[in-house]
Formats: C-alpha cells, sequence, structure tokens
C-alpha cells in the first residue's frame, strides 16, 4: 500500500502553507488554448474557473463528522475554496463526502460567531454584547479562579461533543491542570453500547471491516454508504468490493437507507431484534456444522477457561438451542429460510463480515446485542482476520504533559443516576443535565460546553433547555460555538471558536487496512474575525488562574507532538507533516492475528491466575505483595488489569486480547462474562426484549430515528450545500400503516409518545416495515443560523454577508424528534435507547 | 500505441478503481505526441456506473464548490427513486449533468447550439493537443472539438433560449454573472466538465470525490482510456445506456446499468421547468 513514486510526484511539497506561489503548475501547465490530459497525477491540484489562475493547496484534515478525512483545500487570494481529498492518504485513498465537500460552508456562513460575546438580558432573551478578549478571559478566570483556590475544581464541568487528537489531548491536559474530572462526553447518544459489549470481548478496540479481502458481508443497523464513524475509509471499500469482486452485502435494517437499496438485499427486520437473528444465525452454523475451530481457544463460552474446544462447543450450542430460525422469524419477520441461507453463506465464504452499529445497538440491552456480532465473528473465525471483523489501527501520537494539580476531583454526576447503568465506561451523558437538575450528586457552578449542543443532540430536549435556562441550576456557563444553537442561546458568555478549517490539530482516526495513518490539520487560511482555538484559550486561562501549560499555542502544542512522535519525528517532525500532511510507516503489515503472539512469563513477580488463566504481575497490578494478590487473585485486585501479561491458551501462553480499558476481563474473549453475570445480566449473549415493545397497544408504532448522507446530527445545519439538500425531514411511514390511519403522503401528522408531541409530515413510502415510523434527527432547529433554521441568529458576527442569502428558496426546516423520545438508558452501557420508543401516530 | 508507460503502477493498483486507471492511461498518450490517437483531438466523455453510485451527494456538493454554484439551481445532481412493494422495495441513484451531445446525424449540432443566436458566431483554431490546430464556429454556446458543449458569458444575451431547448434540462441562469452581451440578463449556465481543471490535467471535480468510483472520465477517441474500455466492455453504444437516446442528440454521458434501472429512475423535464434538476433527499 506504499508508493514512493506517488508521493514524490504530489507536489503538496511545494505547495505546503502559505509557500507556494499562484499561477503555474509547473510542468503541468498547459499551453493557452490547448488541452493537458486529465491524470490522477495531477489531483491534489485544483485552479480558479474565473481566471484559471492554480489555486494554493495545504494539507489538513477534515472534523465535518468524526471519520476525519484527511484533505487538501484551495485557496484563492486568501479565501478558502475547495475541499478535497488528500490523494496520498492511505485511509481515504484521495476521496471526501458531500459533508467534506460542503466544509468551505462552515467558514463562511453569514451566521458565524466572530466575536465574544457576553449577554446583557435575561437568559433567553437573546440580548448579548460584544466584548474583547480580554474582557472574556477575565471574565471566566474570575469564575474558575476561586474554584482552584478553594480546592473544589470539580465544580468546573466542562462539556464536549467531539474532542478528538490534539483537541482532546490540550483539553484533558488542562483539566488535569486545574484538577477538574468533571468532563462530560457524548458517545452514549452515538453507540456507547457497541464498545461497552466489545469491552468485554477483545478490550477497547474500534471495530472495522477488511473489505479489499472479504468475500461476504452481512449488516445489521449500520447505514454505512450514507454515515458512519469511519464512513469513507470503509463505505467506498465496500461498494468496490461489491462492484469489482461481486461480494455480496445483505443488509438488515427496518427501512429501506441507501445501504440497504445498495445492497445484494435488503432483509427487512423488527426494531430491536438483530442481536436475535444473529443469534439465530450462530444457531444454524453451529447445528449444520459450518463453525470454524481456530477461534474458539481464545472464547470463554462457560465459566470453565480451561474447557476444552469441544465443550466449548458443545456449549455454544446450548446456549443458542433456543434461537431456532423459526423463532427468530416469529420476532423478527426475517423469514427462517432466509436466515439459513445467509447463515450458510456467512459461514461458509473464506472471509466474511459482520457490521453491527446504531440500529443494533442504540436498545434495552444493545451492548448484549453487540456481542452477539462478536459471536457470530469468532465461531466463523472472521474476527481480527484478513477479510473479517478487524480492529481499526489509529495513529500514537506523543504530547507535552503539563503539570497536574494537586487537587483532583470529580462530580458524579457524569455516569448517570444510581444504578441506572451497570458499565459506563462511555458515560451516561443524556443524564448530565437532568443529574445536574436532581443535584443529589452536586452541581457544577461553572458549565463550560464546547462543540456539544445538549439541548439538541439529548432525548427529551426540551428539558435539557429549561436546565441550561435557569440559573439556580447552572450559576455561570459558557459556550464554544460559531453559530448560535439551541444551547449556547442560554450561555452567560459565547466564545467564538475556530472552525477546523483554521486551526492546528495532529489526528488519528483508524485505518480499516491495519497500517495507522499520522496527520495534522492546520489552518487553511487565517482565522475570520477574532475567532480563537481553544488551546489558545486555554492558555490564557492556565496565566489568569495561577498555572503554567506545557505549550504557549495549539500550534506549539502540536509542533511539540510531532517532534517527539517516533516515525513523525524520524520522518522530518511538524516541517515534514506541514508539507504533507500525511504519514504513515510504510514497513508497517497489518497485524492480523496478534493475539497468538507467544509472551514470555519466566519474569519476576509474574502469577497464574487459577480463575482466569491470566499470567499477571502482581507488583504492576499495585498489589501489596505477593500473598495479598494470591489472595485476591487477579479479578479481585483492583487495578490487575495494569500486571495483565498474557493468557493460557492450551497450555501457551499468548499476548490474547488484553483488557486495555477500565473494563476488567482475562485475556479471553469472555463471551461468558462474569462481570455481566455479577450485575444481573445475561452472562452469554441472549435476546432480552425491550420491556415497552412486550406492552404495545394495536395502534402503537416503533420510532427509530436515522442519518441521511448530507448532514451531521447538529453540526450541519448551517451549511448552505447541504441544507439545500435536506432541509425537511418527513416522517416514513409504510402505505398500509398509513392507509390504517387515513394518511397520505404529505399529510400533516402528528407523532405522539409518553413525553411529548411533535407535527410533521408523512412520507408515504413502501421503504419501510408497516408498524414503524423513521424520521432523521437533523431538523427542526430552533436556531443554527438562516440556512438551518430559516432565520438569523441574534447574533451579529460581522461575517460578509453572503450574497447568495438572497438566493436560498427552501422554507421548511422539518421537526425534531429527539423532543419526544424520553432519555433512558441501556441498563447495561448507559447508551441512549433512540431505538426504543413507542408512539401513536394520526393525521393533524 | 503508446510509448511511455505511467511510472506509477502501484499507485493505480492502490487506486484499483476503473477511474483511476484510466485517467492514467489517457496521460500516456499525449506526452508521445506520435501516437495515432493523439493526432487527432480527444472527445471527452463521461461513464457513470450504476453499480456503483451510492447516493451520497458529495459530486451534487463538490460541483457547488468547485464552480461556485448558485443555491436554487445546480449544474449536477443526483435523482433517487423508490419503487416496487413492500418487502421487494428497490431504490436507485442516477447522477445526471450536461450530457455534452454531439449533436443530430445530420448537422451534429445539439439542441441548445442551435438555438442560440449567438451561433454560429466567429471562425476559431483550437489546437489540440498535438499541436494541429482545428476549426470550428464559436458562439454563446457553442461545440468545441473536443467534444464539450461550452458557454461564453461574455458573448450571452440571457435569452434563455437554450435553456428551454436542452432536452435534459441542465441548464440555468446564473444570478451571480451578467450576461456579457446584454448586461440588464443573466448569463445561461451549466457543467462545463471543469474545463478549467481538465486543461490543466485534472480531472472533473465531480469525478475526483466519487467514492464509488462511479464517474469515469476520459477520450473516448483513445481506444486505451478507461472511457473506451468500459463503452467497449458494457455496450454502452447503445439507446439504453444514455439519456432520451429518442431526442437524437447523442449524449456522450454512457451508464453502466446492468440492473436495467435508468428508466425507472429517470425523471424528465417538464416543458418551461427545471423542478426535476433540484438534487432533494427525502
Amino acid at each position: 500500500m506504499t508508493n514512493l513514486d506517488r508521493r514524490n510526484f504530489f507536489k503538496l511539497a511545494g505547495a505546503s502553507g502559505a509557500a507556494l506561489a499562484t499561477g503555474t503548475a509547473g510542468s503541468q501547465q498547459a499551453l493557452a488554448g490547448s488541452l493537458k490530459i486529465p491524470s490522477t497525477e495531477a489531483s491534489g491540484l485544483d485552479f480558479s474557473p474565473t481566471t484559471g489562475k492554480q489555486r494554493q493547496t495545504i494539507p489538513s484534515s477534515c472534523w465535518q463528522c468524526v471519520t476525519r478525512d484527511a484533505i487538501v483545500g484551495h485557496v484563492e487570494d486568501g479565501r478558502l475554496k475547495k475541499i478535497e481529498g488528500h490523494p496520498d492518504s492511505i485511509r481515504t485513498l484521495g476521496k471526501i463526502c458531500a459533508k467534506g465537500q460542503a466544509g468551505v460552508n462552515q467558514v463562511y456562513f453569514p451566521d458565524r460567531i466572530l466575536y465574544p460575546m457576553q449577554r446583557v438580558g435575561k437568559r433567553g432573551e437573546h440580548k448579548w454584547k460584544r466584548i474583547s478578549w480580554d474582557a472574556a478571559l477575565d471574565l471566566i478566570a474570575s469564575k474558575l479562579k476561586p474554584l482552584y483556590d478553594a480546592g473544589t475544581p470539580e465544580l468546573f464541568m466542562y462539556q464536549y461533543g467531539r474532542h478528538k487528537g490534539s483537541q482532546s489531548s490540550i483539553m484533558h491536559d488542562f483539566m488535569d491542570a486545574f484538577g477538574s474530572h468533571t468532563i462530560g462526553t457524548h458517545t452514549s447518544v452515538c453507540e456507547g453500547p457497541k464498545w461497552v459489549g466489545q469491552e468485554s470481548l477483545w478490550g477497547g478496540m474500534y471495530d472495522n471491516w477488511d473489505y479489499d479481502n472479504t468475500d461476504f458481508v452481512v449488516n445489521f443497523g449500520s447505514n454505512q454508504f450514507e454515515t458512519h464513524t469511519n464512513h469513507i475509509p470503509t463505505a467506498q471499500r465496500l461498494i468496490r468490493a461489491m462492484a469489482e469482486r461481486n461480494v455480496p452485502l445483505y443488509t438488515f435494517d427496518v427501512r429501506l437507507s441507501n445501504t440497504a437499496a445498495m445492497s445484494t438485499e435488503w432483509v427487512p427486520i423488527n426494531v430491536g431484534k438483530d442481536g436475535l437473528v444473529m443469534l439465530s444465525m450462530v444457531n444454524v452454523i453451529m447445528n449444520e456444522g459450518l463453525f470454524r475451530k481456530d477461534h474458539f481457544k481464545y472464547m470463554r463460552v462457560s465459566q470453565d477457561h480451561k474447557a476444552s474446544v469441544d465443550d466449548k462447543i458443545a456449549a455454544v450450542k446450548a446456549h443458542v438451542a433456543k434461537f431456532t430460525p423459526e423463532f427468530a422469524e416469529k420476532e423478527s419477520g426475517v423469514p427462517a429460510d432466509k436466515i439459513r441461507d445467509i447463515a450458510r453463506g456467512f459461514a461458509k465464504a473464506k472471509a466474511a463480515c459482520v457490521i453491527s452499529y446504531r440500529g443494533t445497538v442504540m436498545h434495552f440491552h444493545g451492548a448484549d446485542q453487540e456481542r452477539a456480532a462478536m459471536l457470530l465473528a469468532a465461531i466463523t473465525n472472521n474476527l481480527d482476520r484478513a477479510g473479517g471483523r478487524v480492529m481499526g489501527v489509529g495513529a500514537g501520537w506523543k504530547h507535552p504533559k503539563s503539570e497536574k494539580a494537586k487537587v483532583q476531583k470529580g462530580l458524579d454526576i457524569v455516569n448517570g443516576f444510581p444504578g441506572e447503568a451497570a458499565f459506563p465506561t462511555h458515560q451516561v451523558s443524556q443524564q448530565n443535565l437532568p443529574m445536574i437538575k436532581d443535584g443529589q450528586n452536586g452541581r457544577p457552578k461553572v458549565y463550560w460546553a464546547s462543540c456539544n449542543n445538549m439541548a439538541f443532540i439529548n432525548g427529551n430536549n426540551n428539558e435539557a433547555e429549561e436546565v441550561l435556562k435557569d440559573e439556580n441550576l447552572i450559576p455561570f456557563s459558557i459556550s464554544s460555538n460559531i453559530v448560535y444553537d439551541e444551547s449556547s442561546q442560554y450561555a452567560d458568555i459565547i466564545l467564538p471558536d475556530v472552525t477546523y478549517l483554521e486551526r492546528w490539530d495532529y489526528e488519528d482516526m483508524v485505518s480499516p487496512t491495519g497500517v495507522a495513518e499520522y496527520y495534522i490539520r492546520q489552518p487553511m487560511i487565517k482565522p475570520l474575525g477574532e475567532s480563537k482555538d481553544q488551546g489558545e484559550i486555554f492558555a490564557g486561562l492556565a496565566e489568569r488562574i495561577g498555572f503554567k501549560l506545557a505549550y504557549t499555542t495549539k500550534e506549539d502544542f502540536v509542533r511539540q507532538s510531532c517532534n517527539m512522535t517516533p516515525g513523525v519525528k524520524e520522518a522530518g517532525g511538524f516541517e515534514y507533516m506541514k508539507k504533507h500532511g500525511v504519514w504513515h510507516d510504510k514497513n508497517a503489515k497489518p497485524n492480523f492475528g496478534f493475539f497468538e503472539a507467544k509472551v514470555d512469563v519466566s519474569g519476576d513477580n509474574i502469577l497464574l491466575d487459577g480463575k482466569t488463566g491470566v499470567y499477571w504481575n502482581w507488583k504492576k497490578s499495585g498489589a501489596k505483595d505477593e500473598a495479598d494478590a494470591k489472595a485476591k487473585g487477579y479479578l479481585g485486585t483492583t487495578n490487575a488489569k495494569n500486571g495483565y501479561v498474557a493468557q493460557d491458551i492450551e497450555g501457551t501462553p499468548r499476548l490474547a486480547y488484553p483488557p486495555n480499558t477500565s473494563f476488567l476481563k482475562s485475556g479471553l474473549l469472555d463471551f461468558y462474562s462474569d462481570n455481566y453475570a455479577s450485575k444481573g445480566f445475561p452472562a452469554f449473549p441472549t435476546y432480552t426484549p425491550t420491556p415497552e415493545h412486550q406492552k404495545m397497544g394495536k395502534d402503537d408504532l416503533h420510532l427509530t430515528t436515522y442519518k441521511v448522507a448530507v448532514h451531521t446530527h447538529s453540526r450541519t445545519a448551517h451549511c448552505k450545500w447541504l441544507s439545500e439538500i435536506k432541509h425537511d425531514n418527513p416522517a416514513w411511514i409504510n402505505s398500509k400503516t398509513a392507509a390504517e390511519r387515513n394518511i397520505k403522503d404529505g399529510d400533516p401528522i402528528k407523532v405522539a409518545s409518553d413525553i411529548g408531541e411533535i407535527t410533521t409530515t408523512a412520507h408515504v413510502t413502501e421503504g419501510i416495515i408497516p408498524g414503524i415510523i423513521a424520521i432523521s434527527h437533523h431538523m427542526g432547529r430552533k436556531h443554527s443560523g438562516i440556512y438551518g433554521s430559516g432565520k438569523s441568529s441574534p447574533i451579529s458576527g460581522g461575517a460578509a454577508a453572503d450574497p447568495d442569502a438572497k438566493n436560498m428558496w427552501w422554507k421548511k426546516h422539518g421537526s425534531h424528534p429527539n423532543s419526544i423520545i424520553p432519555n433512558s438508558s441501556d441498563p447495561i452501557s448507559g447508551g441512549q435507547r433512540w431505538m426504543d420508543t413507542v408512539v401513536r401516530v394520526s393525521r393533524a | 500505441m503508446t510509448q511511455t508507460k505511467t511510472p506509477n503502477i502501484d499507485r493505480r493498483q492502490l487506486l484499483g478503481g476503473t477511474g483511476a486507471a484510466v485517467a492514467g492511461a489517457v496521460a500516456l498518450t499525449t506526452s508521445s505526441g506520435e501516437a495515432e490517437a493523439a493526432a487527432k483531438a480527444p472527445r471527452w466523455a463521461m461513464v457513470m456506473d450504476l453499480r456503483r453510485c451510492i447516493g451520497c451527494r458529495a459530486c451534487t456538493v463538490a460541483c457547488k464548490a468547485e464552480n461556485d454554484v448558485s443555491l436554487g439551481r445546480f449544474r449536477t445532481v443526483v435523482q433517487e427513486k423508490t419503487w416496487g412493494t413492500f418487502p421487494t422495495t428497490k431504490k436507485g441513484f442516477l447522477p445526471i449533468m450536461c450530457n455534452h451531445c454531439e449533436g443530430n446525424e445530420k448537422d451534429k449540432v445539439p439542441p441548445c447550439v442551435k438555438v442560440c443566436p449567438e451561433y454560429p458566431g466567429e471562425r476559431r483554431k483550437w489546437p489540440s493537443p498535438s499541436g494541429k490546430k482545428i476549426r470550428y464556429r464559436h458562439g454563446a454556446t457553442y461545440k468545441r472539438p473536443d467534444g464539450l458543449i461550452l458557454i461564453d458569458k461574455s458573448l450571452c444575451i440571457g435569452c434563455g433560449k437554450c435553456i428551454e431547448a436542452c432536452p435534459y434540462g441542465v441548464r440555468s441562469f446564473d444570478p451571480f454573472v451578467k450576461a456579457g452581451k446584454k448586461p440588464t440578463e443573466q448569463a445561461a449556465d451549466k457543467c462545463d466538465m471543469c474545463t478549467h481543471r481538465v486543461e490543466n490535467g485534472v480531472e472533473p471535480s465531480c469525478v475526483n470525490t466519487c467514492q464509488g468510483r462511479a464517474r469515469i472520465f476520459g477520450d473516448l477517441n483513445d481506444p486505451d482510456s478507461e472511457v473506451s474500455k468500459l463503452v467497449k466492455e458494457h455496450n454502452l453504444k447503445t439507446p439504453n445506456n444514455v439519456l432520451l437516446h429518442e431526442e437524437g442528440t447523442n449524449p456522450h454521458v454512457f451508464y453502466i446499468d446492468p440492473d436495467n434501472v435508468l428508466k425507472t429512475i429517470y425523471k424528465q423535464r417538464t416543458k418551461g421547468k427545471l423542478d426535476h434538476f433540484v438534487d432533494q433527499i427525502t
């Protein structure tokens, strides 16, 4: 996957930073009037359609979604005109999506916030005044310093949405230097249950799929061709595998998404039944002897970690015996013969991928459904193998670290209410504001939200608005943002953030090919107005509060990181990355099958734990002494995972699957999980019906939500080229279900749940299962500038008015389904149960 | 026919997609100058592989950005349609744009060019890559010897006849640019195959961003180009692999359509309207 010629040919070296002279394309320059011949060798270049001049090209990285593709930006006379995929990226192969193409809109939209703003009216009155950065930082420091000085740093809460790469590092660095662990995230509204399910098995992996080498793909609940957390690197490889190698793709979904439409077959499946169908596929594969034994020695399927492979096979058969295809058909609506056919195809393929995502996991016991997907992969030896479900491999950056504060404390408000979730390793962020309202575990005095619109992205978002509005609950509220939105409208101070096209970062999103890509983000243009990177803001605050950070600016942070990260450093460090944008180790090979590595366990302090078969270093685990370690055992020692060395695999110590998250496990794939069992959850993957679905009346419908290809959940509505294509979100409803309610296509309808009601329009279609209503969750913006909400923001940022605004033609802005979805968590993982809500639908 | 081989075999394999490999092949012909194909003008064309279009709209938006296309109109869109009855429902995607028509057999002038009051205008010479100069008639809308149908906005009078005449309805008024010969009106606008990129050896913007490699651009006059190979391999010069063959326009956007869905998905323009050419996701 490497190509030196290509890299040399691509003249980003000359095009980087401000170094590139415009006007000629060197040897590529055409004679006036003549035609040069298009070639991919010249990709990465762009020219002005009006003047023909070559544009300045700067390598950087996208941030429209978490995929964070490496990109190049084309700048003309100081204005960013165009974004393309970075042609040398081994992850993205030079491609980006519609959202990435619309990144230009993030910089130049008429409602962009460009100056620090202080609230002057009551919260929600939309009255603001512009203040200086010094005044803004002085004010924030005046709220933070007393907390720091009093030894109550936990009363400062930082709530973020997408902070990745160095943006995450500087935030954690600042919070550590301040001493607050009260940090709220958003993963539990995204796909938290997926990770909690996986952590109980192979640890903290991020699963991807090796489509380049696969022969068969089964997709549960993922709209991979429209939207995925690693969309461009994976989706393009999948469509090419299908077109070029005739790889079949079967998509189980309640709705005919673009992914389902482009699949070999769309297999409609009832809501919440993905795990059951997977288990019935396991049933078929086990009973028909189509399984492969290879991975069984790494699986634990009963209490006995030393069970023989034959015993394990018998145990898996017994576990899934009741999940016959006929039983699965009854519950899921998928014909039993269809399940058999797909199971056989999957098992017989040389290599096969099972995909699972939000449709599978954002349910009651969603984490357990993910475990079923892992089981299907493991029994067919399609786990961490070429062509199978593999680990995404990301960059391992080193970065400078500031001195931590002596006092380190956090409020227990980010993991849900007491007893709500057994393993909230990815938090329970939908309950952060409800917990602040409740107050039983304390409330922050200073609340800082960055890249997170709590009053739009969570369930029951109207309640979230009420909490943000109440000064008794949140005395001082800061918002870092580029657009006035549902949450920042209640802030006391709004800090104008830079867009991702104006800032420095290192980035690390995974590659599905097993070789990590190191890449950076650098400003394509000077930040507009007085917008400022969070790194600079942290540095300014640290100085005012009275501690020092290990960097002065974000650029400095990224420079230091490039110059201290092995590999990148030797390649030329920061200067190399500025020029080229991307770097990978050309000698690196995919690490498939890493779990088989033999491990030397002859060193000092290494014990073999009888209960789990784990070799562990008791000293590294922090046990008091050897006797204490032996007495408590591996599972009974608090930090035992720090001492993990190897797993006994049929008498040989092997690396296996080490515990690498806060979830304690053995080195085996714990399909039988002591941890789950200890909290009263199924020890082995099973089928647990959603309680609400068991008591549905005959007129009740399921509500599900989804994403479309041209929007992220909450951060693209102000992008005009995207909202022009998708600005309304009529509810998908099957013609039969609609007819029963006398609803016709385009009719206004009411959708009511136990917590509220919305009015929308009906999109009557054959592309959805009867009994379900599906509403995309991007629309219904109360505030997101003229393009997103139809009304200009109350804050005039001073951005040059977009001459295109007068051409805006759409009047509809949709409705937001989250306001009728309660915040309700998967009791295993704490994941928000987006797909479990029951509604009544009628003509409005 | 080509003497030189691209130094970049690995890269082409890496990209693997037909589009990439093709464009590389095209690149060979120019540099030699001795090749037979290079002695005449290229004939640019686009192949749309409907097996690979996933309806992502990256092309639609890439075009908007590249060409600063105003809101309310498009130079390329993806049409989509759902048909059939649950549970055997189907949905398909159809990227459409200017077909850069050759024109009918008789006069080889496409309808949009034919109706342009400024055509035929000045006689001009167009230098081919081999250095040969090829004569053609200029106009506000005209056909260049390389097959591209282009608009010279400095000559446009904003009459809108070409917008009406195009059976595909891919033209519209550009609210940002005045008609050069009648500045009280707006100039007509449409896909120009990113000539500003093509002339600099770079593929059109929509092709560059297409993750499925559903859009393949190249020279039909070069038998080694990917478009030529695809046209041959999939037998695309048939009435069923282009849009509105019956109009006699001889379109040069070809569709690979093994499932025969092109006519099912395609929504034609209604006379006097362009609402079929606004990209919308339901």
